[in-house]
């Protein structure tokens, strides 16, 4: 039982950590995307017409 | 600091104080605003509508991909799941993460799904199999998909009811608006307002996420949590291999089942769809796989916290019920009783904000998803098998737009009145597999097996969807026995039928037989 405490012990920080870090680096970059989203999406509307 | 006092059906008073409601009032305002600027970008082009004219980059990717596939309810079903198993439960969270970074890495599937330039999963029916196997797998789907959804809304109120202490006469009036804010942007602005809204959305659950995290073991204590488990469940509480519920089947179920969400089911499909090429559908995979590990292992977290703060109550089904404040109340509502007691005021504002965040960009992205289903792969090919001329790209909107009030008023009546049986995940896991058994085996075998054919293609839908439906709802047998018969059937069904199909060669095969697409 101590070996699987130890186990879901380690998974918790590893998925935790990684969930902050993700977060935090996708709410920062990803507002980027968006611009870039936004700006090839009216690219492609002007090619059209 | 003012106070609305109210009264839940456990019968003690919550405060939501005026700057909660203030919080979630800017946000909910913000969330539609935002929403509504995806109408400018989508144009007469059912591509910019459906698949934001494939050209998500790796950030707004994994933020969309994640923001629709973590809601209130996957909070809910989670938390339950840690109530009752403790940490065995973490381990159906750890085959879901790993499953999607493997699918990341790999590229297995998801690489060729983009590469197709496909809008949905059906779609890639047609192009392989026949026009007759993508409608019966569009109507699979959407069946399977909408009866999934079909049980949110519900969920969704007691959460929002419990921690906020609004009346539980209001829960169908709240829930209502809510779906009428989600349905106003994403019938107008289509997939582009679905990726705007979820960039938000994705911010605000997180940080609700991680804030609730730091609550519940800050209040809870670590030690006694982990006292708590192995007093109450002992070596079951960690082993998911000796846990009755559990056990080395469920483990090879949730296997197949997380293998064929990440390549076979809609919503997600359509991220991969909708990325700038293959190689960014594989990192945005990947990235978001991580943090599906924290998906299901933080609210399995909170449900346990629960368990070790309110598990007083008599004992059912091998755990103590959750006790709050006098009355006993089910183990799926045990989370949000918890939130009720120890967030503070203006965090418990911000944290319901965050809840409503995961809620709306969950259901958007469903809407879209199943709608797209009935539009694209049941209206339009019914259009055909009629010889009717097709549809323009404008009226395709038009259809999907119809599609998705439809989907949505279903959901009004259906959502709010339908409890499931058991524990929330294992029904959802099982709806899921009505089509998802017959649709990732016949994917896998139309890419990776040259002897796959139609004969087969249809054998496989309908043995899964039998294969799930049989054993879990007319035998009564567990979740694992019903994913197991789903999943071995639908293979059975694929292999015998392209065999019979080579031998006597119907008129009906068409499609890109005797190859791999």
């Amino acid at each position: 039982m101590r070996a699987w405490q130890t186990f879901w012990s380690v998974s918790l920080v590893v998925a935790g950590g990684s969930f902050t870090l993700i977060t935090v680096v996708v709410a920062i970059k990803g507002f980027q995307d968006l611009r870039d989203l936004f700006r090839r999406l009216r690219r492609q509307q002007d090619e059209e017409q | 600091m003012a106070t609305f006092f109210t009264y839940t059906s456990w019968g003690r008073s919550l405060g939501f104080t005026y700057l909660d409601w203030f919080i979630v009032a800017v946000y909910l305002v913000a969330s539609v605003a935002v929403g509504l600027l995806g109408k400018r970008f989508i144009g007469k082009s059912v591509s910019h509508y459906l698949v934001a004219g494939r050209e998500l980059g790796l950030y707004i990717g994994i933020a969309t991909l994640a923001a629709t596939e973590i809601g209130t309810i996957t909070f809910m079903y989670n938390a339950e799941l840690g109530y009752r198993y403790g940490f065995s439960a973490f381990s159906a969270a750890l085959i879901s993460g790993l499953a999607m970074i493997i699918v990341g890495r790999t590229g297995f599937v998801i690489r060729r799904f983009r590469e197709l330039q496909l809008m949905t999963v059906p779609e890639y029916f047609e192009r392989k199999y026949s026009l007759g196997l993508r409608l019966l797998t569009g109507i699979l789907v959407a069946l399977g998909g909408i009866l999934n959804m079909g049980v949110f809304l519900k969920i969704e109120g007691e959460f929002l009811t419990i921690v906020s202490g609004i009346p539980t006469r209001y829960m169908v009036l709240t829930m209502t608006v809510i779906l009428v804010l989600e349905v106003l942007y994403t019938v107008l602005g289509g997939m582009v307002s679905v990726v705007i809204t979820d960039f938000l959305q994705y911010v605000l659950l997180s940080v609700a996420t991680i804030l609730v995290s730091i609550y519940a073991v800050h209040y809870a204590g670590w030690s006694n949590i982990v006292n708590k488990v192995s007093s109450t469940m002992g070596v079951a509480g960690y082993n998911p291999l000796v846990n009755p519920k559990f056990g080395a089947a469920f483990v090879i179920w949730q296997l197949l089942l997380w293998f064929s969400i990440h390549t076979c089911w809609q919503t997600t499909a359509m991220r991969m769809f909708s990325t700038k090429s293959p190689e960014i559908s594989r990192k945005v995979m990947t990235w978001t796989g991580f943090i599906y590990l924290g998906r299901g292992m933080l609210p399995m977290l909170w449900g346990i916290a629960a368990l070790t703060l309110f598990g007083a109550g008599a004992m059912d089904r091998g755990v103590p019920s959750p006790v709050v404040n006098g009355s006993t109340l089910a183990a799926l509502d045990a989370m949000p009783a918890m939130l009720s007691q120890i967030l503070r005021p203006g965090i418990k504002g911000l944290v319901v904000a965050g809840m409503l965040a995961a809620t709306m960009s969950v259901n958007s992205s469903y809407l879209l998803g199943w709608s797209s289903i009935l539009s694209q792969d049941v209206v339009l090919p019914m259009r055909r098998l009629l010889h009717k001329r097709p549809l323009s790209s404008r009226a395709q909107i038009v259809v999907n737009r119809v599609a998705n009030l439809f989907v949505s008023l279903f959901l009004m009546f259906w959502g709010l009145y339908y409890t499931p049986p058991g524990a929330v995940y294992l029904y959802l896991n099982i709806t899921g597999t009505i089509f998802l058994a017959g649709a990732f085996v016949c994917v896998t075998g139309g890419l990776y097996w040259r002897g796959a054919n139609t004969v087969g293609g249809y054998s496989a839908m309908l043995m899964g969807a039998a294969g799930a439906i049989v054993p879990f709802f007319l035998l009564h047998s567990n979740e694992t026995i019903a994913g197991f018969a789903a999943f071995g059937l639908a293979a059975v069904g694929l292999v015998v039928g392209s065999t019979l199909g080579r031998l006597h060669k119907p008129p009906l095969m068409s499609g890109t037989q005797g190859t791999t697409i």
